[in-house]
């Protein structure tokens, strides 16, 4: 037992010895979640199952770290059939105690084989089914499914509880009386078993009292012994005079009794011998029908599965080999590469890159692609920036700022360090009127080249074009 | 004697072992043990303000 406050060992008293906190109540309620636990092991080894449930659930209603009663919980579950319930606790059970836990044993028990498990699951389908068929009035196919899951599961007692309700309910007694047997054999004490198997006995009664019936005619009859021989003949039957003719009549009737007996006894049987066959072959096809039902399902889920794929696979390939693919976007590559190779003509080298650019993230593409492309760039760059420049500044002193603006941003766009180029950037923008443009590139003047000459012209122009923005 | 549809209704459908997942988180843990440990917390912080 441990202090709630700081989790050392509690000695007899009633406050911590570490902390110092009063755990007398604290006590109190483990010491009554133990006595219910202890009221379930009883419960459940005199095999009231169901008493057994409710006193452990109680118990760990007042202490939900009562790793024993959790476990015992389950096993209880497990022995009533409820395989879910009892996977739930001893998953609970090792949540709370990782180790040196018996729920590791009794869960691997469980999963451990593959095959088990989904027979399990198939117990608990067919029982779900049985239930719709129950509700849709399909009662007969409720019995069979029924008792399909019990010859998985014998011991799954809602089940078993099921199956004699239809079977009170078509009046069967006798069949519900042995469900009922079945399911006290399992758990002793269930509320529900005992008021159906009182209502069934009660149906069973009146045959008692035939029996009892039986008994008083059999008073009505004579006993005597004769020499070694018990002689028993009916009281008030007076032995008849014997003649031919009677003897014919005896023999007459004792013939058509035998036919009818015959009829009445031997074909019904074999009436009955022939229908249990049908139904067995009945019960057979339904059961390869179940199990082609769930492997038609189960395939029917593998194709969409497959299809799903095969449309994913197909859209990827679409996208390598498109007019947007990667593979063309190689081509680009390679053919700018070539006519730099062949030609040192940036600028076609650069209409090459201009293509690539515009469909592939470069961050997504293979390393070689990456490097082969940053290569051309940083080989080009200085030259087309130069080049961008020149005729970016011709522009500009024609007074043509928009093709001027649109040239420096090439230039700066292949050569970050070419101060000139965005310099003249942000003095395009300003005459052209584009004012906030114009303090955002002379920002970029004054923050990347520092202490000189253009940062200082920046500097100014940017103030007089804030004050222009303010007035 | 018995009804079959009143019956019928106290049979609830099983949970499939799919479902245990959903059915492990969705349990309340809170036990009197938790309860008393509270109440003695905020009794505390009362004492206190």
């Amino acid at each position: 037992m441990f202090c709630y406050n700081c989790g050392c060992h509690l000695s007899e008293h009633d406050f911590c010895t570490a902390c110092g906190v009063d755990v007398s109540l604290y006590k109190k309620i483990l010491h009554v979640s133990n006595m219910y636990y202890n009221e379930g092991l009883e419960k459940a080894t005199v095999r009231d199952l169901s008493g057994a449930i409710t006193s452990l659930r109680q118990s760990l209603k007042f202490n939900k770290n009562h790793i024993e009663a959790r476990n015992l919980l389950g096993l209880v579950y497990f022995e009533t059939g409820e395989v879910v319930a009892a996977l739930s606790e001893w998953v609970i059970s090792k949540n709370l105690r990782p180790e040196k836990n018996i729920a590791d044993t009794y869960i691997e028990m469980v999963q451990s084989n593959a095959g088990r498990l989904d027979a399990i699951n198939q117990t608990i389908k067919k029982y779900n089914q049985a239930l719709v068929y129950c509700m849709n009035d399909s009662k007969d196919l409720a019995i069979i499914q029924l008792k399909k899951v019990l010859s998985l599961n014998a011991k799954f007692v809602r089940a078993h509880q099921l199956l004699a309700l239809l079977y009170i309910d078509s009046e069967q007694w006798e069949k519900a009386r042995r469900e009922l047997v079945k399911c006290m054999d399992i758990d002793r004490n269930n509320t529900q078993t005992l008021r159906y198997m009182k209502v069934v006995e009660q149906m069973l009664a009146p045959d008692e009292n035939e029996t009892a019936q039986s008994k008083k005619k059999k008073d009505d009859i004579v006993r005597y012994e004769s020499g070694n021989e018990v002689i028993i003949q009916p009281a008030n039957v007076k032995e008849p005079k014997s003649n031919i003719f009677t003897t014919l009549i005896n023999v007459g009737v004792g013939l058509v009794i035998g036919l009818a007996a015959m009829y009445f006894l031997v074909v019904p049987a074999a009436v009955m011998d022939a229908q249990n066959d049908a139904q067995k072959a009945v019960t057979e096809i339904a059961n390869q029908m179940d199990t082609k039902t769930q492997r038609i399902q189960d395939l029917e889920k593998e194709v969409d599965k497959l299809t799903d794929q095969n449309k994913e696979l197909s859209d990827k390939l679409a996208g390598y080999v498109g007019t947007d693919g990667t593979l063309k976007n190689v081509d680009f590559l390679l053919n700018a590469a070539k006519v730099y190779l062949e030609t040192q003509d940036v600028k076609q080298t650069e209409q090459q890159l201009g293509q690539i650019e515009q469909t592939v993230v470069l961050e997504d593409s293979s390393e070689s692609f990456r490097n082969l492309y940053t290569l051309l760039l940083q080989t080009i760059g200085p030259e087309l920036c130069k080049q961008y420049y020149n005729e970016g500044y011709t522009a500009f002193r024609n007074e043509e700022y928009e093709t001027a603006i649109e040239l420096f941003t090439k230039a700066v766009k292949y050569d970050a360090t070419h101060v000139e180029a965005l310099f003249n950037l942000g003095n395009a923008y300003r005459l052209n009127g584009d004012k906030l443009e114009a303090i955002s590139t002379y920002e970029q003047v004054i923050q990347l080249f520092p202490d000189t000459e253009r940062a200082r012209r920046a500097l100014r122009y940017k103030e007089n074009l804030e004050d222009d923005l303010a007035g | 004697m018995i009804n079959f549809e009143e019956e019928l209704k106290k049979f609830n459908p099983s949970l499939e072992v799919e479902d245990a997942e959903e059915a492990i988180y969705n349990q309340d843990l809170t036990d009197m043990a938790d309860l008393l440990v509270k109440m003695l917390k905020e009794s505390e912080e009362k004492k206190e303000q």
